[in-house]
């Protein structure tokens, strides 16, 4: 089945900050061309890969972000690629990028130059700090956008540092942005026939994960630390007997059922205590409750959570309705039954590498089954005859490009 | 409005959810001038309408901040959705609407008469998406959880924290920003291609997998090698130092990262080239990582004295990456986000001057723009009623009259 954005041709000049950006949409059914320098992408270079052997074609963080994308290889610093990265441009639709501001313009290549000979085209650059303004000729990769964007002061236990989580989630907020950000703009040409600029931040993605604090912190200013495993005033992290889960004690009179039902839990275990068992509830605020009852409670639920796996609790509280969730590992989630019944895993074969990897299948799921992996990440230069040929590259040229190192 | 989206100047979405998910991924819309009408009740109000009430909260349901802040340029009917009446005007919105949004538990909408089936009888090419925790099929379904659980089901607190204590998640419950903008995306796919195909489609969105999704070079690292990987503090596979280190002040803190030669050289000169960075292992980004928790407090002991954002400048300037860990009062004064017009001002009748957020992409052409609050509950019951679906003001007091609009 078609995609959403089938008959879109984009491409994908991005590093590492960008491959899921493209991913999305190449997974949505664009034409999503991986353009990298000829001898493959650096980021190729980067382990873990597979089977624990060093070779280009087997780093996996470059088959898991590059899925569904074609690829060639084409040098931008030479003229003759410059020009035939011009040819490419008059078929394509979107340019994916995440070059520091000016880099494509100082090769001849930047957006300003390319829409006077193709207006339709719509250009999207992900860099950390956006395009202009004091910090955009700054650099920073996952931490520092996750510094400046105001979460790592949030995350993190009072007695040490700010702490980000150890996958680069900055890339990850920006990704399903940019390609929002792009589907808006195809959308508006749509009406126009004229595409635009759509200039995203790192930093300013990280922001939405403060869901509003700072409106909330301009209204009525209150210091707000990382408080680690608890949230506001009240513990968010337990032990269990053998990882962690979330639960909360927070929340409103919406979520008083589910602190019945623990105690019933506990109860039905024969560990609640007397006092816990007859807890009068209904006048329960978590925005009122006195330290000293916090310190009560949270005593007798976290000496309840150590006696039991992450599993147990969880398949409790998958039957009594309960507010606790375990804090997964990806084995896990591999295992993870939900996932397995919805077929959110999908396997691609790796032929050449003599393997078949499991990958998440979609973001979503559609009715019109759109949105789905469409295929392996490219190899090096995997599509270069058929890409250059339709660009009027005849065999023999294309074999003296690749002579010449340009492609 | 500042240039409002052309393609979405005559969208007109209809809203059902509550919480941060669903109403966020709505709000890209809206910030994009589309029309955003969100079905609400005073009998089962939105929880974050009601998460930080207290009873001596003056505005009740229409003073809470977060509410307000998440909604803007919305509009809100009221409508009680047990009642036959408030059920046909839903039926009538959605045939007004081009896309339906909603984030209830998985089956609420077919039991209240509003699912899919039945209502692309009433819109054949209708858009909706379903978004949830986990999705709409499947044995967990019915899990009640919100992002909280979400996230630290899909993975992200096992990965956030240090190595010898236990587990958070990124400040904010992770998933509830990760998931709106694929639902929004999900969405704008949708709209693109039914004015290629003619064809609406419906989408089940689980906060749960687009964050796995996300994570895919996670769940690839174990597939292929059976790797497990864990929380590591701020360190990096590929760059030493990669650390937060102390600042001048009280609490402050600074982001330093090296992922090449040239960005060590460039730092040890800021530092003055101290003769402990001399040290031949350092010169390689292979011994750096070996030698990274002595790295890590060295460049403590260098930076705790200095003033964070003179810092920043000065080894941003010599080509090293650095970050101030930003606090809330530092992102409301950042003058980056002040150029980007992040933050815009918007007068709300009880609360004042407000802070609203942008999103984080601007288009050059349709910047689009917020200049509306978050919606008092039931605010636009005459537009939406009258204007939008044609009743007069005798059928809306009858509507009233029946309690289908509480």
């Amino acid at each position: 089945m078609p995609g959403s954005l089938e008959g879109v041709r984009v491409i994908d000049l991005t590093d590492p900050r960008g491959f899921l950006a493209g991913k999305i949409l190449a997974d949505m059914g664009a034409d999503v061309i991986k353009l990298e320098p000829p001898g493959g992408d650096p980021a190729r270079c980067r382990g873990p890969f597979l089977g624990g052997v060093a070779d280009p074609e087997r780093s996996l963080l470059w088959l898991a972000l590059n899925t569904s994308k074609r690829g060639i290889t084409l040098d931008l610093a030479a003229e003759r690629g410059r020009e035939l990265y011009r040819a490419l441009i008059e078929t394509a639709d979107v340019v994916l990028e995440s070059f520091a501001p000016g880099e494509l313009a100082a090769r001849g290549l930047g957006y300003e130059t390319l829409r006077e000979a193709h207006p339709q085209l719509v250009h999207c650059a992900i860099t950390p700090f956006g395009q202009t303004g004091p910090y955009a000729g700054y650099r920073g990769h996952d931490l520092v956008a996750v510094a400046m964007g105001g979460n790592a002061a949030l995350t993190g236990d009072p007695d040490r540092p700010p702490v980000r989580c150890s996958m680069p989630t900055a890339y990850y907020h920006a990704a399903p942005e940019a390609a929002l950000g792009i589907t808006f703009a195809l959308l508006a040409r749509e009406e126009t026939g004229r595409g635009q600029f759509v200039d995203v931040s790192l930093q300013e993605c990280q922001l939405q994960t403060l869901l509003s604090a700072p409106g909330q912190h301009a209204r009525d200013p209150r210091a707000q630390r990382r408080t680690g495993a608890r949230t506001g005033r009240t513990r968010e992290i337990w032990a269990a007997k053998d990882g962690y889960v979330t639960f909360g004690l927070r929340g409103g009179p919406a979520r008083i059922p589910n602190l019945i039902a623990t105690v019933e839990y506990m109860a039905a275990s024969g560990v609640a205590p007397a006092w816990l068992c007859e807890y009068d509830w209904s006048s329960f605020n978590h925005n009122t409750v006195s330290d000293e009852e916090i310190e009560r409670l949270e005593a007798a639920f976290g000496a309840f959570f150590r006696t039991r796996t992450m599993r147990e609790l969880y398949e409790e509280a998958l039957e009594r309705r309960i507010l606790l969730a375990p804090c997964n590992d990806v084995r896990e989630l591999a295992e993870h039954p939900q996932l397995r019944d919805r077929e959110f895993f999908v396997t691609l074969e790796y032929p050449e590498l003599g393997a078949a990897i499991e990958h998440p299948g979609f973001f979503a799921r559609s009715s019109n089954d759109g949105i789905r992996l469409r295929g392996r990440a490219p190899q090096i230069g995997e599509h270069n005859s058929e890409i250059f040929e339709a660009l009027g590259v005849s065999e023999t040229a294309l074999a003296e490009l690749v002579s010449e190192g340009v492609v | 409005m500042p240039a409002a989206h052309p393609s979405l100047r005559e969208l007109k979405l209809l809203e059902l959810s509550s919480g941060a998910a669903g109403p966020v991924a709505a709000r890209y819309f809206a910030e994009q001038g589309a029309t955003v009408v969100r079905v609400e009740s005073a009998k089962r109000p939105d929880f974050l309408r009601i998460l930080q009430l207290t009873p001596d909260s003056p505005h009740g349901l229409d003073g809470a901040p977060m509410f307000i802040l998440l909604n803007p340029n919305k509009e809100s009917v009221s409508v009680n959705l047990k009642t036959a009446e408030g059920k046909q005007i839903v039926e009538r919105l959605v045939a007004w609407a081009d896309v339906v949004l909603e984030n209830f538990s998985p089956g609420v909408m077919a039991r209240l008469g509003l699912d899919y089936q039945r209502l692309r009888r009433v819109r054949p090419d209708l858009i909706m998406l379903s978004g949830c925790l986990f999705g709409q099929t499947g044995p967990q379904r019915g899990y009640p959880g919100f992002g909280g659980q979400g996230t630290a089901i899909a993975g992200f607190n096992h990965l956030t924290g240090w190595p010898d204590r236990e587990s958070y998640g990124p400040y904010g419950t992770l998933t509830d920003s990760l998931a709106p903008r694929y639902a929004a995306l999900a969405v704008a796919g949708a709209l693109l291609e039914r004015r290629r195909t003619g064809r609406g489609q419906y989408i089940d969105l689980s906060q749960i997998e687009a964050g796995v999704y996300s994570l895919s070079e996670l769940v690839v690292r174990y597939a292929a090698n059976g790797e497990i990987p864990s929380r590591r503090g701020n360190r990096s596979e590929q760059a030493a130092p990669h650390a937060v280190v102390p600042c001048a002040g009280e609490d402050r803190w600074i982001a330093i990262a090296v992922f090449d030669d040239d960005s060590w050289r460039a730092l040890c000169r800021v530092m003055g080239d101290p003769d402990w960075a001399r040290d031949p292992d350092y010169a390689t980004g292979e011994g750096r990582l070996r030698h990274e928790p002595e790295l890590d407090r060295r460049l403590a002991e260098w930076t705790s004295g200095v003033e964070p954002y003179a810092l920043m400048a000065k080894l941003q300037a010599a080509g090293v990456e650095a970050g101030v860990v930003q606090t809330l009062d530092d992102l409301l004064a950042d003058p980056q986000l002040a150029h980007r017009g992040h933050f815009e001002e918007i007068e709300h009748a009880h609360l004042g001057r407000l802070r609203f957020e942008r999103s984080g992409f601007r288009l050059s052409e349709n910047p689009g723009g917020l200049d509306r609050p978050g919606p008092n509950l039931g605010e636009h019951n005459q537009r939406v009623l009258g204007e939008y679906l044609g009743l007069d003001a005798v059928e809306i007091a009858a509507l009233a009259e029946l309690g289908a609009l509480e």
